[in-house]
């Protein structure tokens, strides 16, 4: 279990201990392992290793948050249509490095948003899964490198101070299908990187490389290969090969175990299971795995055998819980299948399910960890749509008020499978999605991880796809689908303040951080990253 | 035959014959009844995850609407094989015969042939300055509270239309939905809600202005309710309803053709 914070922040700040000099140059992975100690710093996707992205600040507080107003905006001039801004930047001795949709990438100066640089990919214009998701969640770093995944499936790594690419590799042939878009993490000496893709005939898979050289170091398949444990569970070769399985969000880390919690995607095709009959290993799961061999501890599947698309590609939150007498390293999720879950993250054993979601797919998980399935092909009732109860924006979590805080989402939807027909580089999703729009709604929701039982609820009228953030001074930010960047009282859920980002803050979550004493919440929307503080005097 | 073999042998059937089609020519299969079904399982295939089953929108905006607009099938070609830069929208490697099936089905369910009435459309066009034009706009002359009709002959078909007048409550479109703003002080705010977020509302009201309203400290009374009038028999007869469909049949805009 990691130490969330080991020095008292305010200490820090009120002696002005961080102010920016300039300051040492460059990240160790020591750096990264402390967190969010350094509250100048913020050096990986979750703010640390332990994915609850919770800030030990508290210097903007429930009393005071409605006196937050914009220091800049940093207007990126690219832009996702009918996706989000979705980085989380990194921030740094005054600089902040944050990348961008379609290919982009800035080092910005964290006083007045001003750009010291700007990269831009050529892209190819045959992107497949990478066309419909032009977007990026943020950098790695360590040393003086940054490390950022791009639309046609490549990792790359940059001079920070410069901006100038040293290295460039080919994670995976883009036109089968393969994408890739999460912000890659960096563990000890290693660069660890997911994939996109499966909604086409691909293959997912977790992959380390060197830092200095780009080399691969391991790649663990997420669907065995022939004769592998797991492989057991696909009826053919040929099934499992394109049986999906894609690892497109940035994962946790126990340091102490050596140990990484990576989500998987959806089997493919996405919405027929006709195919591919049995589990379907290891698909809509979450995976233990081997930080220095890349080798597979355990997993724990989701939903078996899913036709929803209810990929379980979610930051893992990891903490520590007093369960039945004694102390259990757990790691919790909550799924897109609308249930949370809490699971140790020592053995994989399922500890705790409770849907966080109205849903009629399964009555209830079983003590062995499996759903009971009421509605297995969802062509019926009322179940999450292919989006799911939540998805992969951040959810956080507090470990005072041990609140995990989600966004919900509501909706209504039956399933139609259709024939699937495979095409290298055309999606294989092979149905259709009937969603009930009437009914559909979305809610920031406090679940209390001891019982999974929801505390409170902040509804908002869209199903949205914001992350969430908290803070040690009693402070969730979220946000909507109609645009609103929106602070509540952790223990309470009572609406403190909000501000209207002008479209839809998807995929996003905040991150904090102090700058000359004064600390800032930045919040990505639309085209355009917004920096927020209380007033300077 | 499974529907995916049946893709297939329609896909080899037609690919001689489309094999010169350029997105610059019309589209070799409007019209075409099997190509628009091939289509259909193309479109519920690729597209629908994105655009819903039914092409009115989901992640992706509604594609019904194009054809209404004027929007010719060359440009959703273009479309479909380009993408649209900036946007989650791919371009596509599929051969022509592919992407053309799509837009005949997509044409097909956007556009309703010229409506059949008995009645006269002149008369028609009384009836409506009479009755409807308070609410509705039709080239940019009438009111702000209900849906413009400028178009309304190539979208809609005659069992929509009739079933809008006479029971107009059964279907309301979102934007036009019922609402009453209550206020502390007493007054009532009666119009269709055009947007929300979790602190404000945006309203047309019945007389037809634009307002917006906090919604802390306010009540908001919702109605499945149209506020569409009834137009019963009592109200419109069926000599005049003929007559009325007969207009609104001729308000097409750009859309000529089929």
């Amino acid at each position: 279990m990691m130490r969330v914070v080991s020095i008292p922040a305010a200490l820090l700040i009120a002696f002005g201990v961080f102010a920016q000099t300039g300051g040492e140059s460059g990240v160790t992975s020591a750096d990264i392992a402390a967190g969010l100690a350094d509250p100048t710093r913020w050096l990986t996707y979750s703010g640390d290793y332990s994915g609850q992205r919770h800030s030990p600040l508290r210097q903007i507080t429930p009393r005071n948050v409605n006196r937050l107003v914009p220091q800049w905006t940093f207007q990126s001039g690219t832009y996702a249509r009918g996706r989000g801004f979705e980085t989380t930047p990194l921030a740094l001795d005054g600089v902040l490095y944050a990348t961008g949709p379609n290919g982009y990438a800035w080092a910005l100066d964290a006083r007045t948003g001003r750009p010291f640089w700007e990269y831009r990919r050529t892209l190819p214009n045959d992107l497949t899964y990478g066309a419909s998701a032009p977007v990026n969640r943020g950098f790695g770093i360590l040393g003086d490198r940054l490390f950022m995944v791009t639309q046609d499936a490549h990792l790359l790594a940059f001079d920070r101070r410069s901006g100038v690419l040293l290295w460039d590799v080919v994670l995976a042939d883009y036109r089968i299908g393969y994408a890739a878009t999460l912000a890659p993490l960096v563990v000890d000496d290693k660069v660890i990187v997911g994939i996109s893709g499966g909604e086409y005939a691909t293959r997912g898979f977790v992959d380390a490389y060197d830092p200095a050289t780009g080399n691969r170091l391991w790649r663990l398949h997420t669907v065995p290969a022939p004769g592998e444990p797991g492989s057991e569970t696909w009826p053919t070769d040929e099934a499992a090969e394109r049986g999906g399985g894609g690892t497109w969000m940035t994962g946790s880390y126990d340091p102490e175990l050596g140990l990484l919690y990576w989500g998987t995607g959806n089997p493919n095709p996405d919405f027929n299971g006709v195919g591919r009959v049995g589990d379907n290993l290891y698909t809509a799961s979450l995976l233990a795995i081997e930080a220095e061999t890349g080798k597979l501890r355990w997993h724990y599947q989701f939903t078996p055998h899913d036709t929803h698309d209810w990929d379980s590609n979610h930051v893992p939150v990891l903490a520590t819980l007093r369960w039945n007498g004694a102390d259990r390293r757990v790691v919790m999720v909550a799924n897109r299948n609308g249930f949370f879950y809490v699971i140790d993250r020592v053995t994989g054993e399922f500890l705790l399910g409770k849907p966080f979601t109205a849903t009629t797919w399964a009555r209830e998980i079983g003590a062995d960890g499996r759903p009971i399935v009421l509605n297995p092909d969802g062509s019926s009732g009322c179940l999450p749509d292919t989006y799911g109860g939540t998805n992969f924006n951040p959810p956080s979590y507090d470990p005072r008020l041990k609140l995990f805080f989600v966004s919900a989402r509501e909706t209504c939807a039956q399933f139609s499978p259709l024939e699937p027909v495979f095409t290298p580089g055309q999606v294989s999703v092979a149905g259709v999605v009937w969603a009930d729009r009437d009914q559909a709604f979305g809610a920031l929701r406090a679940i209390d991880v001891m019982t999974g039982e929801m505390k409170w609820e902040f509804r908002v009228p869209q199903p949205n796809f914001s992350g969430v953030m908290t803070t040690a001074s009693g402070l969730v930010f979220t946000g909507d689908q109609e645009g609103n960047f929106i602070a509540l009282d952790s223990a309470s859920g009572k609406e403190l303040w909000h501000y209207q980002t002008g479209t839809s803050i998807w995929g996003a979550a905040a991150m904090t951080y102090v700058l000359d004493g004064r600390q800032q919440v930045l919040i990505p929307s639309g085209s355009v990253l917004f920096s927020f503080a209380l007033p300077a005097n | 035959m499974g529907r995916g073999l049946e893709v297939c042998a329609w896909l080899l059937l037609l690919s001689s014959a489309v094999s010169l089609a350029r997105a610059e020519e019309r589209n070799p299969f409007e019209n075409d009844e099997v190509a628009i079904r091939t289509g259909a399982q193309l479109f519920a295939a690729r597209c629908a995850v994105c655009h819903g089953p039914d092409a009115k929108g989901g992640l992706g905006p509604d594609l019904t609407q194009r054809w209404v607009r004027g929007e010719t099938d060359e440009s959703a070609f273009r479309i479909a094989r380009n993408g649209v830069a900036g946007t989650t929208m791919p371009p596509s490697t599929a051969p022509d015969n592919e992407l053309w099936a799509i837009v005949a089905h997509l044409r097909s369910i956007s556009v309703v042939p010229a409506l059949q009435s008995t009645g006269d459309a002149g008369r028609g066009r009384a009836v409506f300055a009479d009755d409807c034009a308070g609410c509705h706009q039709v080239s940019g002359e009438g009111g702000a509270l209900g849906p413009d009709l400028t178009r309304v002959g190539a979208g809609r078909s005659r069992a929509v239309l009739i079933e809008a007048l006479r029971d107009p409550s059964a279907s309301v479109a979102l934007g036009f939905r019922t609402v009453t703003v209550a206020m502390r002080g007493g007054e009532r705010v009666e119009g269709v809600v055009k947007g929300e977020d979790a602190f404000s509302i945006q309203v047309v009201t019945s007389d037809g202005e634009l307002r917006a309203f906090p919604k802390r400290g306010i009540e908001l009374e919702r109605s499945k309710e149209s506020l569409m009038p009834v137009f019963d028999t009592s109200r419109l007869s069926d000599t005049s309803l003929e007559d009325l469909l007969a207009y609104l049949g001729t308000l097409r805009g750009a859309q000529t053709n089929p």
